[in-house]
């Protein structure tokens, strides 16, 4: 893989960031229907049949691909939804589906033979047998991969399977199993599997004590930040608990992932398309993350080592890591 | 909801020392339904230029969000109902039943609402409190941030040939605004600059002894590993 097939793999929740993206650089945007056949079903976020359309002309016009995020699992015996989201993704022209779900795999590759599929990471798929199934049964062109391999293990991967590498590099970072994480169902009844909302708004609150905010999920005390102190998402797997009488964030620190520094070791194990987390934030983050790795991307390019780019203003916890591509705490 | 906070003095957000306080200063004594006609302006600016923002807004038709700008001296509400939406002023939340609450300075408010800042950023930062229910606060940040508001080319937009006095008088006016908010700033940093340079210190040492103690932590679990 060499620096100028790289794709930069950009999120829009609205046309207005799809826009932003775009305008600031991005390859591909990945977006969402408004409604629970995608991973971030939340308020007011998404775009309507005739936004996708506006949006897909207005990216297309300018060389830039849109991919619909299908990626949530079809409730059993209830799959219309899905079905008619994949219709009307192929219908509008989009460059490509993300999909997870093994029946809507089969579906979109029946019904839409020329439409592109690209392997969602809700599908977990991490080793190269799981990847070259979902190859061999649906023409799957493309997986993104959960954010549990170090780089050396993408680069195995990645010579292993014969479709193309996509990873997050940027953004929010869960510590769970992607597609199979039950905690947020565990406190609410509702999870980004199936229902595309990890958390859901309507059972969070935030609660001012004082100098403190408590921040609660379905009645769970998930945290208190002292004053000053930055905040983090209201996720069960970001909570910080007290176990045996020590007060710690037990899974995983609020802190967001960046690997700006370490696009060229990327690239060097193969990987084609670098994900940049965040749909459902706004066109702020969005344009101003799209531009730095563009920045960065541009730079390898050219032959030159990334630049150092501060987007700590923009993450949550105001902290950085590379997560489980170094695997630091080893 | 009745509102939690009505009876409380104080504000979780502390009004930075800019422009907008010191003209807050001064609006005080004015009566807020001398100032309704401008938010009405806006309302139905913004309604004609974006109708998407309602429509997004549609499952929350009920909804009442209080809108508090920590450093003017009166609040705003905001009753998103698709067909009849209200913004009014009001001295405070003592008479209103809010479903949910927003806090935060004048110019971030401003910022969030054309999307020129990032509103999970400005709550990580702690700068913008949320409180009550936070669907609807989230559903009001995504349908305002997708709509693409920019205030000025709005209002600009309808006023036809008073457009370009318009932007004239904005480009003033904001020039006028950043050279106050950088002797206002300056100001500050003389009174408090000392003590400030301390709390810089202390932030420049806590960091590298979380460092240090990240880095002793990570030896110890390489040993009990290793053992």
């Amino acid at each position: 893989m060499t620096a100028e097939n790289v794709e930069l793999v950009c999120p829009a929740g609205t046309p207005a960031a799809l826009k932003a993206a775009v305008d600031a650089g991005a390859d591909c945007v990945y977006v969402g229907f408004r409604d629970e056949t995608n991973a971030r079903n939340f308020p007011g976020l998404n775009f309507s049949r005739p936004e996708l359309a506006d949006g897909i002309a207005y990216a297309h016009e300018r060389g830039t691909k849109v991919l619909v995020a299908i990626n949530t699992f079809p409730r059993a015996g209830k799959p219309e939804i899905w079905h008619q989201a994949v219709d009307d993704a192929a219908r509008l022209k989009a460059d490509a589906v993300i999909v997870a779900d093994v029946g809507l795999c089969a579906y979109a590759a029946k019904t839409h033979p020329d439409l592109r599929l690209h392997l969602s990471v809700q599908a977990s798929a991490s080793s190269p047998e799981a990847i070259r199934f979902y190859h061999q049964a649906f023409n799957i062109q493309r997986a993104v991969l959960p954010r549990v391999l170090t780089v050396p293990e993408i680069a195995a991967l990645a010579a292993d399977v014969p479709v193309e590498m996509e990873v997050f590099v940027f953004g929010g970072l869960g510590v769970m199993a992607e597609g199979r994480c039950a905690l947020s169902s565990y406190a609410t009844g509702l999870s980004p599997n199936m229902n595309g909302v990890c958390s859901p708004a309507s059972h969070v609150r935030y609660v001012e004590r004082g100098e403190k905010v408590v921040s609660e999920l379905g009645g769970f005390t998930i945290n208190t930040f002292g004053a000053g102190e930055p905040a983090g998402y209201p996720t069960l797997c970001k909570g910080r608990f007290e176990a045996n009488g020590k007060l710690s964030y037990l899974f995983e620190e609020p802190t967001s992932l960046n690997t700006l520094a370490m696009l060229p070791e990327l690239i060097k194990a193969g990987v084609t398309g670098f994900k940049i987390e965040g749909r459902q934030r706004g066109r702020a983050y969005v344009g101003a993350v799209v531009k730095a790795f563009r920045q960065a991307v541009d730079a390898i390019r050219r032959g030159e080592a990334p630049p150092d780019i501060d987007l700590d203003n923009i993450t949550e916890g105001g902290r950085q890591t590379a997560g489980a591509y170094e695997r630091s705490w080893r | 909801m009745q509102n939690p906070r009505a009876a409380q003095p104080s504000r979780p957000v502390d009004p930075p020392f800019s422009p907008v306080l010191l003209a807050g200063i001064a609006l005080a004594p004015v009566p807020p339904r001398l100032l309704q006609p401008l938010f009405d302006a806006i309302l139905s600016v913004v309604r004609r230029r974006h109708p998407g923002i309602l429509e997004r807004l549609a499952d929350y038709p009920d909804s009442v969000v209080g809108i508090d700008p920590v450093d003017l001296p009166f609040v705003l509400v905001l009753e998103p109902h698709p067909q009849m939406p209200t913004l009014t002023v009001h001295r405070d939340f003592s008479d209103v039943a809010a479903t949910a609450f927003i806090r935060g300075p004048l110019e971030m408010l401003f910022a969030l609402s054309e999307g020129r800042i990032d509103g999970d950023a400005a709550f990580f930062s702690r700068q913008l409190v949320i409180e009550g229910d936070t669907e609807v606060v989230l559903a009001l940040r995504n349908a305002i941030d997708g709509a693409g508001i920019n205030l000025e080319d709005d209002f600009a937009a309808t006023l036809g040939p008073l457009a370009r006095p318009l932007r004239h008088f904005a480009s003033v006016g904001g020039r006028l605004f950043n050279l106050l908010s950088r002797d206002m700033d300056m100001v500050r940093r003389s009174l408090i600059g000392t003590a400030l340079r301390g709390t810089d210190a202390q932030s420049s040492r806590i960091s590298e002894l979380e460092t240090e103690l990240a880095s002793i932590r990570r030896t110890l679990r390489n040993r009990e590993h290793r053992a």
